[in-house]
């Protein structure tokens, strides 16, 4: 941990995006196969409120003295998961309702707070549209300790999680606790959203986990190569996109959407000439 | 408390503006909830980000787009927007649900990159996010009466055509109704919804104006009728008390109307659960 201490502002964002570039597509190929990618958008939405919570929380309630927000974030995503779940019940014939539901909430509630915390603009815009340059060292450390959480709870869980995503019945009848498991998969979800909020921005979170992952099934013949691929071009959108903004002066979430948006479009382009090509011959 | 609304113009024009797109986005909504598209609505909204974002850059650049109001290139770019989720549709055959979340966040980066070379990251753009009770201006506000009556007649006008086409899409299309070009005028008629209303209610806000009155009529509605009714019905609600309230409180008027709809749609969940 010391040696995060000497880093430099930007080695700092520069460190905490290839850790998000690594983890995102890595729970976005989870996600894709249990048909659930849109999930984060919500739940990125919602971890907006409860960075606003903390932020109000620490503003108007000196005694709680200062709060990282990226903390009661990692609360709210994770109520906010287990809200989603609750939601889909209630609504059994219009099971997608639940996340327009919990989206909408998550944003109107940070609507309300952020007109009561009178604080700049400039803040907020970092939370929502990321930013490498606003990487403090307690949120690398945030950082660091949710992303070696991560690693460690998908290595330990990976067949499980793998066994429920394809086979949700078998997984049950080999005696693995759905229930369980889905509770640690949306700890997951929560864990990423937030770790890559201070990069990427709230409103781009979602396509960090959704677009390396959707290029990266345009060539993948496995579930191991959809999560290698998807790791891959999650790295060069990261670090395109870091390089590049820095040197345009542009928003970090912004040109790391670009770059991944380039690379999905790309592989689609290839895909449809290999496809042609073998057609031909 | 209202009567400050009736003293001053622009407070007028956007009380009157709020009652109807309290009409107009939940009598869509039941037809995007019904039709399943409810997330297409959260999409299309981010997109209209991506128009406004690109309308500010090019306004300053050329005085001709400085005077548009950027609504209008939001409101195109939300239509391209939709031709190019069912285009992404046809790439994943296997995962459709994934066309939703690119084209959402596709939107937003590419309008985050606009915003940053317009050097757009002020008060403006915070009031097109969340909205503002002071965003309608007479021009704006006669938009919105032309933009209310061409979709309410429409939606009159094709009602049996999507009621019929929501609910048996198979048997609709084999009775030889064109179910493209009615998509395709849907999708316009929700592009226009969202740009007459993200004024007022701010663009991550407009489609819970449409999907949350429907989820919450939902629970009490015992056909299809009574289910635009109480959708409307607690869209007026909402769009009012969170108009007076936010203008009273000093607080984004998008926030206090959907956190109004919330409190109506947990109400009714509890209320309506043991039938």
């Amino acid at each position: 941990m010391e040696i995060l201490e000497q880093l430099t502002f930007l080695e700092r964002g520069v460190i905490a995006g290839i850790i998000i570039g690594f983890l995102s597509p890595l729970i976005g190929a989870f996600l894709l196969v249990r048909r659930m990618t849109i999930i984060s958008e919500g739940l990125s939405h919602i971890t907006l409120t409860g960075i606003t919570a903390g932020i109000f929380m620490s503003q108007s309630a000196f005694w709680l003295g200062p709060v990282n927000p990226l903390y009661t974030g990692l609360l709210f995503s994770l109520a906010g998961s287990l809200l989603v779940e609750k939601l889909r019940q209630i609504y059994k014939d219009f099971q997608e309702l639940a996340i327009p539901i919990i989206l909408s909430t998550g944003i109107g509630m940070s609507a309300i707070l952020i007109s009561l915390v009178q604080s700049s603009y400039t803040e907020w815009y970092s939370y929502l549209f990321g930013s490498i340059v606003t990487v403090t060292l307690s949120d690398l450390f945030f950082i660091v300790i949710t992303g070696i959480v991560t690693v460690v709870i998908l290595a330990g869980f990976y067949k499980e999680l793998l066994s429920i995503s394809f086979d949700q019945e078998f997984a049950v009848t080999s005696g693995i606790s759905v229930k369980k498991i889905n509770f640690l998969f949306s700890l997951l979800i929560a864990l990423v959203i937030t770790m890559s909020i201070k990069v990427v921005g709230i409103l781009l979170v979602g396509a960090m986990v959704t677009l390396p992952v959707a290029a990266s099934i345009q060539f993948a013949k496995s579930f191991r190569q959809v999560i290698f691929f998807g790791i891959l071009f999650g790295e060069i959108s990261v670090i395109g996109g870091i390089v590049t903004s820095y040197y345009l002066n542009i928003a970090t979430g912004g040109m790391i959407v670009v770059c991944g948006v380039t690379i999905l479009v790309v592989s689609i382009v290839v895909q449809r000439i290999i496809v042609r090509l073998r057609k031909t011959v | 408390m209202i009567d400050v609304f009736f003293q001053y113009d622009f407070l007028m024009y956007s009380l009157y503006t709020s009652l109807m797109i309290g009409f107009l986005a939940p009598f869509l909504g039941v037809f995007i909830v019904v039709r399943r598209l409810s997330l297409m609505a959260d999409a299309l909204s981010h997109i209209t980000l991506t128009g406004i974002a690109f309308s500010l850059l090019l306004g300053r650049h050329y005085p001709l787009f400085a005077a548009l109001n950027p609504v209008y290139m939001g409101i195109a770019f939300s239509v391209t927007g939709s031709i190019f989720i069912e285009r992404l549709r046809n790439v994943y055959k296997f995962y459709k649900e994934l066309a939703i979340p690119i084209i959402l966040s596709t939107g937003i980066g590419i309008g985050v990159v606009f915003i940053s070379l317009a050097n757009g990251f002020n008060n403006d753009l915070f009031n097109y996010l969340f909205g503002s009770v002071i965003a309608i201006n007479k021009q704006d506000f006669y938009v919105v009466i032309i933009v209310t009556i061409i979709v309410t007649a429409l939606l009159i006008l094709f009602y049996k055509e999507w009621f019929f086409l929501s609910f048996d899409e198979e048997q609709a299309v084999i009775s030889g109704i064109p179910r493209r070009t009615l998509h395709f005028l849907f999708m316009i008629m929700v592009a226009l919804v969202i740009g007459i209303s993200m004024q007022i209610v701010g663009i991550l806000l407009v489609s819970a104006l449409m999907t949350l009155p429907v989820a919450a009529a939902m629970r009490w509605a015992r056909g299809f009728k009574q289910m635009f009714f109480y959708a409307i019905l607690f869209g007026e609600i909402s769009v009012l008390t969170g108009l007076i309230s936010a203008f009273h409180l000093d607080l984004a008027p998008g926030g206090t109307i959907v956190m109004v709809n919330v409190l109506i749609l947990l109400v009714s969940i509890t209320l309506t659960k043991k039938r």
